[in-house]
């Protein structure tokens, strides 16, 4: 058996299809690309098909990890090109690699967050990650039942950048990812709206790398 | 992607739903093409997308340079909300450009409870909702599928229908629209000629006339439109179109699968069945095309189960050899293999075990009535021992869910035969306990889904009314009271659900102002539960001058003009008659490979049926 970690770039409207559906969506793409899959065993046997972290709905990625298992190994272009003479629309295989990291070793996520001006200012939004409350309500678990817990938003931001020299307001920032912790840029900008008591909504999100915790590209 | 809706799609739910760009989804230059289809299925895109039928026309129609069919489905009440407030008309998947923009816009009509959801979408797209009212050629309105052999309570939206199978069809209303548009021809221009083809239905070109007590008077052709309209009938389905690609929708659908219809009509002749009498005569396709088509579907999309579908799959003659066939590859391929709507009565141990090795889930059956003189009623020829027997196989081979189908309301039924449908529930529970060797700790569950039977058009019960609501009410409390056992469970289908069903299928033209009516009243998304505003149909109704239960409930007599009597489905009213008298003395009538019992279905088919 062998693993390969595939990079796949998820861009335009594709980026509103689920995790879930996502899924379901490789796994179906790595049937079609006739490549030599291993399949678990049991009564319904599947390909086997890791997604390492959820991109959230709505946001785009340039290097989202997910490996897959082989039986024989076969050159890492060939894989690439079979797979990308499949997918949909808007997904491509970046790159694929033996997997350098072990998954655990997520800790961040670096995003670019395009907003219109006509929504916000500069000033506004350097104002409010500046403030130190940021917060906003996130779905968690308290044993087996689903709660909702009031996250300070503000703590976890690990760095962010904010240019306005474009067209467009583009923040770059780096927020927590992984198995343990995640807050994404969208509940990010919800924090956001909600100290500026309007709807501020980013147009393009794009996570662009996730990051190890020493904040190397994770491999 | 429009930027509009690219602001709301993070608002609704599922948004995967609006996008497009799924896999095998079709986009061409739309300069490229003479016309421009756009494929509405008015319901859910999760139903629209489980839809064979769509599958075959889009992909049909895409295999023309010529043409380019896009799809379009009723965006759910949260889209049509965010839709209409940020001035976005309803639009086709593939390209995003509005449905007012295309040549032709096709509905399929599956059921009577969408037909509310066809004049919103129309209403969405900018189009005004009846047919006199869209004065030019394009968009041309029209409409085909089951609800087609009757289509007169949508008469006044559409500008035409297709009856029958639409494979072939399809492509001669194609060419004849080309060459309309290029002359430059105005809409009834087109419309004469349209009519003029077999198959194709022009309710503008029909005068309706009613008597006094409400019955049809007579229906009188106009602008040379034929006196009877023929659905059409695809002889050879080895050589017609199918598809070798499907749309693999992102989201998950209710058939998310390779489906194959591995033939069209159905043997049996249940009297209450409209399925079958509307898909005669019976045409096979051999084992050799339907094993190639889903090696290559299989291929084309991913998918890993096949569905052979049909009305009663295990009746299909070579249906041994087609296991065989993909039973060859599929294990290899990790391909499962599911055969929904075996019937019964010849539901082999040998078919089983070949099933079984595939994959094992809830087996389901549909004995449809309770008592053996119900089941001879409606002509459904098993017997409670075949039941019985199978569901031993069956729980020998591992099952232990088995659901069974049942109806409520139908013609000569008493108190006797609701209390039957609990009684056989019962025998099929006590033959999981008789079993020697029957698993350790694990309980049987049968549940039982009483359905309410709704008289249909072109079935021998089309003379027949249908049991009143508070007939239904009775006959569910009676069941419900005759059923004790915790390992039987029972669901019911609701009333009001079934009773406006009854109406507009028998219905006549004078329901389109009550559809109308509702659908202003905010009636959309009537076969869903938690949409569906009974208060508001029957206002609509009283609106109207009309009542409902004319519809539903009153006997016709074999003499009365029933208003879809110009339409021909191949099988005649006098089957259907002697058929109905069969009934009422609770006579069987043999399966089509045992006798031919002269339907007349197979005139369409050069006198011919594969049985
Ligand atoms: S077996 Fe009976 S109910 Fe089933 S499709 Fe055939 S006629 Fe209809
Ligand atoms: S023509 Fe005869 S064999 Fe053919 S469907 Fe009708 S009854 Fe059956």
């Amino acid at each position: 058996m062998y693993d390969v970690r595939i990079r796949l770039s998820k861009r335009g409207r594709i980026k509103f299809v689920s995790h879930l559906d996502m899924f379901r969506l490789m796994q179906r793409a790595v049937r079609r690309a006739d490549i030599p899959l291993w399949y678990t065993e049991g009564f319904n046997p599947h390909p086997y098909v890791s997604y390492l972290l959820a991109l959230p709905l709505g946001v785009e990625g340039l290097s989202e990890p997910i490996d897959i298992r082989l039986v024989e190994e076969m050159p890492a272009e060939e894989v690439q090109a079979r797979l990308n003479a499949v997918l949909p629309e808007g997904l491509r295989v970046e790159s694929v690699a033996a997997p350098f990291h072990k998954p655990a070793e997520i800790a961040f996520g670096r995003y670019e967050v395009f907003l219109d001006k006509s929504d916000i200012s500069k000033e506004e939004l350097t104002e409010a990650l500046e403030c130190g409350e940021l917060t906003c309500e996130k779905s968690g678990k308290s044993g087996h039942k689903k709660i909702m817990k009031t996250v300070n938003v503000s703590e976890h931001i690990r760095r962010y950048a904010v240019d306005d020299a474009g067209e467009q307001i583009k923040l770059e920032v780096v927020l927590p990812a992984g198995s343990t912790f995640n807050l994404n840029p969208l509940q990010l900008m919800e924090a956001v709206s909600a100290r500026l008591g309007r709807r501020v909504y980013p147009p393009l999100t794009v996570r662009t790398a996730l990051l190890c915790a020493d904040e190397s590209e994770f491999r | 992607m429009d930027k509009k809706l690219e602001k709301i799609l993070p608002l609704v739910q599922k948004p995967a739903r609006y996008t497009g760009g799924e896999l095998n989804s079709v986009v061409k230059d739309k300069n490229a093409v003479d016309i421009r289809f756009a494929f509405c299925f008015p319901d859910s895109y999760e139903i629209g997308m489980s839809h064979l039928g769509i599958k075959i026309l889009y992909s049909l129609i895409n295999a023309r340079q010529d043409a380019w069919c896009e799809r379009v489905f009723a965006p759910w009440p949260d889209m049509e909300a965010q839709m209409r407030d940020n001035g976005i008309p309803l639009y086709a998947l593939e390209s995003g450009d509005p449905v007012a923009a295309f040549d032709i816009v096709g509905f399929t009509l599956q059921y009577e409870l969408c037909y509310t959801n066809v004049l919103n979408m129309l209403d969405l797209a900018g189009l005004p909702v009846r047919s006199k009212d869209r004065k030019t050629l394009f968009p041309l309105v029209v409409g085909g599928g089951p609800c087609a052999c009757n289509p007169e309570p949508m008469a006044d939206f559409f500008d035409l229908f297709m009856l029958g199978d639409g494979e072939e069809v399809t492509n001669e209303l194609l060419d004849l629209y080309k060459a309309h548009k290029r002359k430059g021809s105005s809409k009834t221009e087109f419309l004469r000629d349209a009519s003029k083809l077999p198959g194709i239905y022009v309710p503008a070109f029909y005068d309706v006339a009613y008597q006094e007590d409400g019955t049809v008077g007579a229906i009188v052709p106009k602008e040379g439109a034929p006196e009877k309209i023929v659905k059409r009938v695809v002889r050879d389905l080895d050589r017609v179109f199918y598809p070798d690609s499907f749309v693999v929708p992102f989201i998950d659908v209710v058939f998310d699968r390779v489906t194959h219809e591995i033939f069209r009509g159905c043997i049996r002749g249940c009297r209450f069945c409209q399925a079958c009498f509307l898909s005669r005569p019976i045409r096979e396709k051999t084992p050799e095309t339907i094993n190639e088509q889903c090696k290559a579907l299989c291929r084309n999309t991913g998918y890993d189960e096949i569905s052979l579908c049909s009305l009663s799959s295990s009746d299909y003659s070579h249906i041994e050899e087609l296991l065989s066939r993909l039973l060859d590859w599929t294990p290899d391929e990790k391909v499962n293999i599911a055969l929904p709507s075996l019937r019964v009565d010849n539901f082999s141990d040998e078919l089983l075990q070949k099933l079984t090795g595939v994959r094992k889930s809830g087996l389901t059956f549909a004995p449809e009535a309770g008592t053996q003189r119900m089941r001879d009623v409606i002509n459904k020829n098993v017997t409670e021992e075949e039941l019985l027997e199978t569901a031993r196989v069956a729980f020998a081979g591992g099952y232990s869910a088995v659901k069974l189908y049942f109806m409520l309301g139908l013609p000569t039924e008493t108190p006797e035969d609701v209390q039957g449908i609990a009684a056989l529930a019962r025998r099929v529970v006590d033959e999981y306990y008789a079993m020697p060797d029957k698993p350790k700790g694990r309980g049987v569950s049968v549940s039982v889904s009483a359905s309410n039977f709704v008289p249909k058009p072109f079935t021998p019960f089309q003379w027949e009314p249908q049991a009143t609501r508070e007939e239904l009410k009775e006959k569910q409390t009676l069941l419900l009271h005759s059923c004790p056992s915790k390992k039987v469970n029972i669901s019911f289908h609701d009333i009001d659900t079934s009773f406006l069903e009854g109406v507009f299928a028998r219905g006549d033209r004078r329901l389109s102002d009550v559809i109308e009516t509702a659908w202003k009243q905010g009636c959309i998304f009537d076969s869903w539960n938690d949409h569906f505003k009974f208060d508001k149909w029957m206002e609509s109704f009283a609106a109207c001058g009309l009542s409902p239960e004319f519809y539903a409930n009153r006997r016709r007599d074999y003499g009365e003009t029933l208003p879809w009597d110009h339409l021909d489905y191949g099988v005649s009213k006098g089957y259907l008659e002697r058929e109905n008298e069969k009934a009422k003395r609770a006579e069987t009538t043999a399966n089509c490979k045992i006798k031919c019992a002269g339907c007349g279905a197979n005139k369409l088919n050069g006198g011919h049926c594969d049985v």
